[in-house]
């Protein structure tokens, strides 16, 4: 009954194989090792987050296609996988978020929307009527606990903390890359070319600010906190969380 | 007696008389109330006083409406609820002791009041229900009292006084008086006190307590009572009650005022105030413990390897 | 009797100079009989977080094991203290949730903050029984003897006071207002809190 690609046991979500894998969650993950190329790099001053915004048609319309998606005023979210799990993920992140500020006055710290995001990640792997989902995350936020802090999160609902990482077709490659370049030291804005360079590795086609959606984590001044969390006129917080513009993009890629 | 029948029936011959009266007086440009309130007692010259009454169908729901009790302590007339006062006759006359607290709902409203009345030189009556109403009838009753000395040559008996006020206030049943007193005094038959309330109740007794707090006094009161207690046995039994009500009842407290009536007419001992009886007791007076009245107190530091010396000597 | 005087008590919190205190009187009542003389209505949260909590009795109880399960979680959660204003907005869900059938209860917080710096800030806040957040800058006031604590407390609060000048001041306003309060009194307690210790004394109020 078992063979390689799992048999009679790949087909039931709530059953071990023979080996302790659940073939399902494995075959999420290859899934997302179709998606489009995703990294993070963790620098000392802020996150970046990008990924290859790939259409299957020059007809499509990419400025409505959102990639790079804002969770929260300091958390934002990039995937690789299938887009409209991700779209659901993200609906749940943001409800989340917001439950979170209902009771506590703040936005939720990334570990703990992280935590929450892997929770229904992982509900999927083990309830009847349901399929993972088949995306992996990278979660970038910054709280005042911990500072920037980048997180993975599986199909399984496992997650990690990275410094740098990269999923989806290319990972393998970009990981590498990224291992040669990133030390601790890195600079935001040494993170924003680093990450250019890593995508264009594996890009299929051209590389424009058309073609790559990026977020970035900013680390707010002292003097933002001394203001505290309500900031300026509007009473909102001041997002550390926002995705670079096309102009922005495009300077970046100039360099 | 002025009933408010009388007042208001037409057929008697005392109104008919009053109808003449006034069709006499008609004529005069300054009626009684241009000199002040009507109900003053320089009125009651010209016969037994007179109360407006306000012009609607039911004056005692009226009344009843704007009077606070349970359902709305909003109201405007506000009755004394919480208070204790207690009085009991022994062998040395009558102790009357009472506290000081005036609250309105849960605000104490006064801390310093006289609920003590003293009606002449030998008579005493203690407040409950409405101040107002307390005051006025009893200062009231002092005047016929005096009248009655002057037209009988001799003091007028606790009995007599008592059933005067009684009688007083029955006439006004149901119209929302209260009051709740104990005429207290020491006559022909020796000391005597009388337990006069707006319902009409009229009881002679050995040992009364009214008020919210009247049920912890009686506490301290039952077990401590003797005929032959001695003058301090018997203050310090009387201060103990008002201090176990004014510790436990919310509504009684502040300070205690203490008197004694002997055989030749009242004496105020002195007022106490009911923290200070807690943590010192009442300092250097006949009967005092010598030491706080404060539960906590006592026992500080007592345990049963450490009793107190009572009961080691037992 | 409303249902909020039925066990009586007050709570008071004050800011001070780099410090806050947080008192309450000792009474539980049942109605007119006053029965306990030392029922704690003020609780640590956390080293720098105190809560008050005047109004029924039993909801005092109640809502401090429900602020113990919280805070206990957010601590394990989020591998850190809760802060003073998170705690708050705490305190007002909690008691939003019960909106159509709420905890009798009217809590005070007091604690200090941390700011961005590494420093400590003065915080304290109040909450009416169904969520309402007041963030005051001077005192605040709740239970019995509410209305009578704010006059007192209007009168002698000063801006800065020094921690046992606070202490002088918080200890007179609370035993003042209840001594003119029927369901409040038999005695108090103040906790002054400063960024590194606590200071709590018990005080000698009328027993009437």
């Amino acid at each position: 009954m078992a063979s390689a690609d799992g048999g009679a046991y790949s087909y039931s979500l709530t059953v071990f194989s023979p080996s302790g894998k659940l073939v399902q969650i494995e075959h999420a993950l290859a899934a997302v090792a179709q998606g489009t190329t995703s990294l993070g790099i963790k620098a000392t001053n802020g996150i970046v987050i990008a990924t290859e915004k790939k259409t299957s048609s020059i007809l499509i319309d990419d400025s409505v296609i959102e990639k790079v998606a804002v969770i929260c005023p300091n958390i934002g979210i990039v995937y690789s996988g299938m887009g409209p799990d991700f779209r659901i993920l993200v609906t749940k992140a943001r409800k989340s978020a917001q439950a979170y500020w209902k009771i506590y006055g703040e936005y939720p710290p990334t570990k703990v929307l992280t935590q929450e995001i892997a929770t229904v990640m992982q509900q999927a792997t083990q309830s009847g009527g349901v399929r993972p989902y088949g995306v992996s995350l990278l979660v970038a936020g910054w709280d005042s606990h911990r500072g920037p802090s980048l997180y993975q999160v599986d199909p399984s609902g496992s997650f990690w903390a990275w410094k740098a990482s990269a999923i989806g077709k290319n990972m393998i490659n970009a990981k590498t890359f990224l291992e040669k370049r990133y030390n601790d030291d890195i600079s935001l804005e040494d993170a924003i070319h680093t990450a250019l360079l890593t995508l264009k590795e594996g890009f299929e086609g051209q590389m424009t600010e058309k073609t790559i959606e990026i977020g970035v984590v900013t680390v707010p001044t002292a003097a933002d906190l001394e203001e505290g969390k309500i900031g300026g006129e509007t009473g909102r917080p001041k997002p550390t969380f926002r995705k670079l513009s096309e102009e922005e993009v495009r300077d970046y890629l100039a360099l | 007696m002025n009933t408010f029948l009388e007042r208001y029936s037409s057929t008697n011959a005392v109104s008919q008389l009053k109808r003449a009266q006034r069709l006499a007086e008609e004529e005069d440009e300054f009626t009684d109330s241009a000199w002040g309130s009507q109900a003053g007692y320089g009125q009651l010259m010209n016969g037994p006083p007179s109360f407006t009454v306000p012009n609607v169908p039911d004056p005692s729901s009226f009344l009843r409406l704007h009077t606070d009790d349970h359902a709305d302590p909003n109201c405007r007339i506000k009755i004394q609820h919480g208070t204790t006062t207690l009085a009991f006759r022994f062998q040395g006359g009558v102790i009357v002791a009472v506290d000081s607290r005036a609250t309105a709902g849960s605000y104490i409203a006064s801390g310093t009041v006289k609920k003590v009345i003293e009606i002449n030189p030998y008579l005493l009556g203690t407040m409950a229900g409405g101040a107002a109403d307390c005051q006025y009838w009893e200062t009231y009753l002092g005047m016929h009292c005096r009248l009655h000395e002057l037209r009988n040559r001799e003091r007028i008996s606790v009995s007599a006084a008592s059933k005067y006020l009684s009688n007083l206030v029955y006439s006004y049943k149901g119209m929302g008086l209260s009051m709740g007193t104990m005429i207290c005094g020491w006559d022909k038959t020796g000391p005597a006190i009388f337990y006069v309330d707006s319902d009409g109740t009229r009881l002679k007794g050995d040992l009364f307590s009214v008020g919210s707090g009247s049920t912890f006094a009686y506490g301290v009161l039952d077990q401590g009572y003797r005929w032959d207690l001695t003058d301090a046995e018997a203050q310090e039994l009387g201060r103990r009650s008002i201090y176990a009500a004014g510790h436990r009842d919310a509504f009684s407290g502040n300070t205690c005022n203490l008197y004694h009536v002997k055989e030749n007419g009242w004496e105020f001992i002195a007022n106490y105030d009911i923290s200070k009886l807690h943590y010192d007791g009442p300092g250097d007076v006949a009967g005092s413990p010598g030491h706080g009245y404060g539960y906590g107190i006592r026992v500080q530091g007592r345990s049963s390897a450490n009793p107190p010396e009572a009961t080691a000597a037992a | 009797m409303s249902i909020m005087d039925h066990n009586g008590g007050s709570v008071i919190a004050m800011v001070g100079k780099d410090c806050v205190a947080i008192a309450s009187d000792l009474r539980l009542g049942d109605r007119a009989l006053s029965i306990s003389s030392n029922f704690q209505r003020i609780f640590p949260i956390t080293d720098r977080i105190y809560v008050g909590l005047p109004g029924l009795g039993t909801d005092v109880a109640t809502l401090r094991e429900r602020f113990r399960f919280r805070v206990n979680m957010y601590t394990i959660k989020e591998e850190r203290e809760i802060e003073p204003e998170t705690f708050a907005h705490l305190v007002s869900s909690t008691l939003y949730e019960h909106r159509f059938g709420p905890y009798f209860i009217e809590p005070v917080m007091a604690g200090m903050s941390k700011t961005p710096s590494g420093g400590y800030k003065p915080f304290i806040a109040a909450t009416d029984l169904i969520g309402c957040l007041n963030f005051a800058k001077d005192f605040v006031v709740a239970g019995t003897a509410s209305s009578k604590l704010y006059g007192v407390a209007e009168g002698l609060w000063e801006p800065d006071l020094e921690p046992e000048d606070l202490f002088e001041t918080i200890s007179q306003t609370l035993l003042n207002a209840a001594d003119r309060d029927a369901f409040s009194g038999w005695g108090a307690i103040v906790h002054i809190i400063t960024k590194d210790k606590i200071i709590t004394r018990t005080l000698k109020g009328r027993m009437d």
